[in-house]
């Protein structure tokens, strides 16, 4: 049982990494990833929400949707509530903690329409984990997105200093980069 | 029943939704953190509350 | 402004995926197969025309503080609604495009033409701005698959929506011993991709110096 729930945690952290192997997130992956600072500062955002968010959905659809009959509204609830909580968090930290907003307000409003938070959320019900299981899927993927992100940014700021192809500037040589990142990490999957 | 029961929960989530958002954006930023940046150029997050400020920058 | 024009201009020079970058994660991972990428062009087409229409419609009457709230409801109702006529008319469809399907929801370019365009145009123009940017997510998408399918499988298998079975075309261009299967896997995704986008990059690049050198004339 506590082997297979570790696991499962490394399996969704890199196995199955979600911007290399899911192809989620890619908004942010291309976009906050200029420094090496923004990105952990997404980083640590994207796992605070995506461990609370999956919390209160997974709560929701199992006492509240589900004995309601109301289970086809997945959906719909769940993109209120991640859109919901986001607000939340922003207002708690703006009126407690000053530090914490300096260094992760900017990048919470970012993740309201973060398709990773809304696919773990939904990947938690129609895979009927149960809720070890669903903890460590919830914690893991953004870990994993976290640590993608980071190695990303420090790529960048070396790409930024080299000779690129005119056309492959900016975006397109940063997919190339992400290519073989992926294939660096589809190689973990023999490991685990 | 349960479509009753579903439209109230609906407009519930949505009535919390609106009324946090509306709280968020009246509650003052902390001192210090009042131009804060993300460097993020190219992310097309729409919904994302500082594209307002950086779009009225840009003008 | 000429609407054709601006019709044209979503279909190439200003392609929500290559060119402007939205929209991307669908684009990478749905793009297996023909099949998956004419299906999901269709589901785009259809949540964005809708939505477009709709929030256009309600444009005057949504406060100016709330507007993406409203927004964020409405595209999640639309979307709910696709998500189920799928599950119930292609349920192939629904199978191999998976999660994507609900995902379509934070998929930026319908949040973003909400804002953008219908936010501010009449409901005709919002329609014919939807469909005009649904399609280029369309061609940007079919055109992905067919290339990934075909270095990744050797051909183009292409199956009625609605019912698995029956094949309407298939076709072999390379021999089995030559397919490049990395072409179906992430990898493959990323190369492709960086690769059209650098083409479109190009071909935006070519355009604007032909416009010049007619300057000067």
């Amino acid at each position: 049982m506590f082997g297979e729930l570790v696991g499962l945690l490394f399996t969704s952290m890199i196995v199955n990494n979600v911007v290399l192997a899911q192809f989620l997130g890619m908004c942010p992956f291309m976009g906050v990833s200029r420094k090496r600072s923004s990105a952990v500062g997404m980083g640590m955002a994207v796992v605070f929400v995506i461990v609370a968010a999956a919390l209160v959905t997974y709560g929701l659809h199992y006492l509240v949707l589900v004995p309601l009959g109301l289970d086809y509204m997945d959906l719909i609830t769940f993109i209120l509530v991640i859109a919901s909580l986001v607000q939340l968090t922003e207002m708690f930290i703006k009126k407690t903690s000053p530090g914490l907003y300096k260094s992760l307000g900017v990048y919470l409003p970012l993740i309201t329409t973060n398709c990773v938070v809304l696919n773990v959320c939904l990947v938690n019900i129609t895979n009927g984990y149960d809720f070890p299981h669903m903890l460590m899927y919830s914690i893991g993927t953004p870990l994993g997105f976290a640590l993608v992100l980071v190695i990303f940014s420090t790529i960048r700021e070396r790409l930024d200093l080299s000779d690129v192809p005119e056309f492959f500037k900016g975006n397109p040589i940063a997919l190339v980069c992400a290519a073989i990142m992926a294939m660096a990490f589809s190689a973990f999957s023999g490991v685990i | 029943m349960a479509l009753v029961y579903g439209i109230l929960f609906l407009g519930a989530l949505v009535g919390i939704y609106i009324f946090l958002y509306i709280q968020n954006k009246k509650t003052p930023v902390p001192k210090g953190c009042e131009n804060l940046k993300a460097d993020c150029e190219g992310c097309k997050i729409t919904s994302c509350s500082l594209r307002d400020k950086k779009l009225k920058e840009e003008k | 402004m000429n609407r054709f024009q601006s019709f044209k201009n979503g279909l190439l020079k200003e392609n929500p995926v290559f060119s402007l970058f939205l929209g991307i994660c669908s684009t990478l991972a749905i793009t297996t197969s023909l099949n998956n990428g004419v299906g999901m062009g269709i589901a785009v087409i259809c949540v964005l025309v809708m939505s477009n229409v709709i929030i256009s419609l309600i444009r005057n009457i949504t406060p100016d503080e709330i507007h993406i709230p409203v927004y964020i409801v409405v595209i999640a109702s639309l979307v709910e609604i696709i998500q189920m006529l799928i599950e119930a008319y292609a349920p192939a469809l629904n199978t191999s495009l998976g999660v994507f399907i609900p995902l379509i929801v934070v998929n930026c370019i319908i949040l973003g033409r909400a804002e953008a365009f219908a936010a501010n145009n009449g409901p005709l123009d919002s329609a014919l701005d939807g469909l005009g940017m649904g399609l280029g997510y369309t061609l940007a998408v079919c055109s992905m698959s067919a290339i990934r399918e075909i270095l990744s499988t050797g051909g183009i298998t292409f199956t009625n929506m609605f019912n698995e079975d029956q094949v309407l075309f298939s076709f072999q261009l390379i021999p089995d011993d030559f397919t490049i299967s990395m072409f179906s896997s992430s990898v493959g995704a990323f190369l492709t991709f960086a690769i059209l986008a650098a083409g479109v990059a190009w071909y935006k690049a070519r355009d604007a110096k032909k416009a010049e050198t007619k300057e000067v004339k």
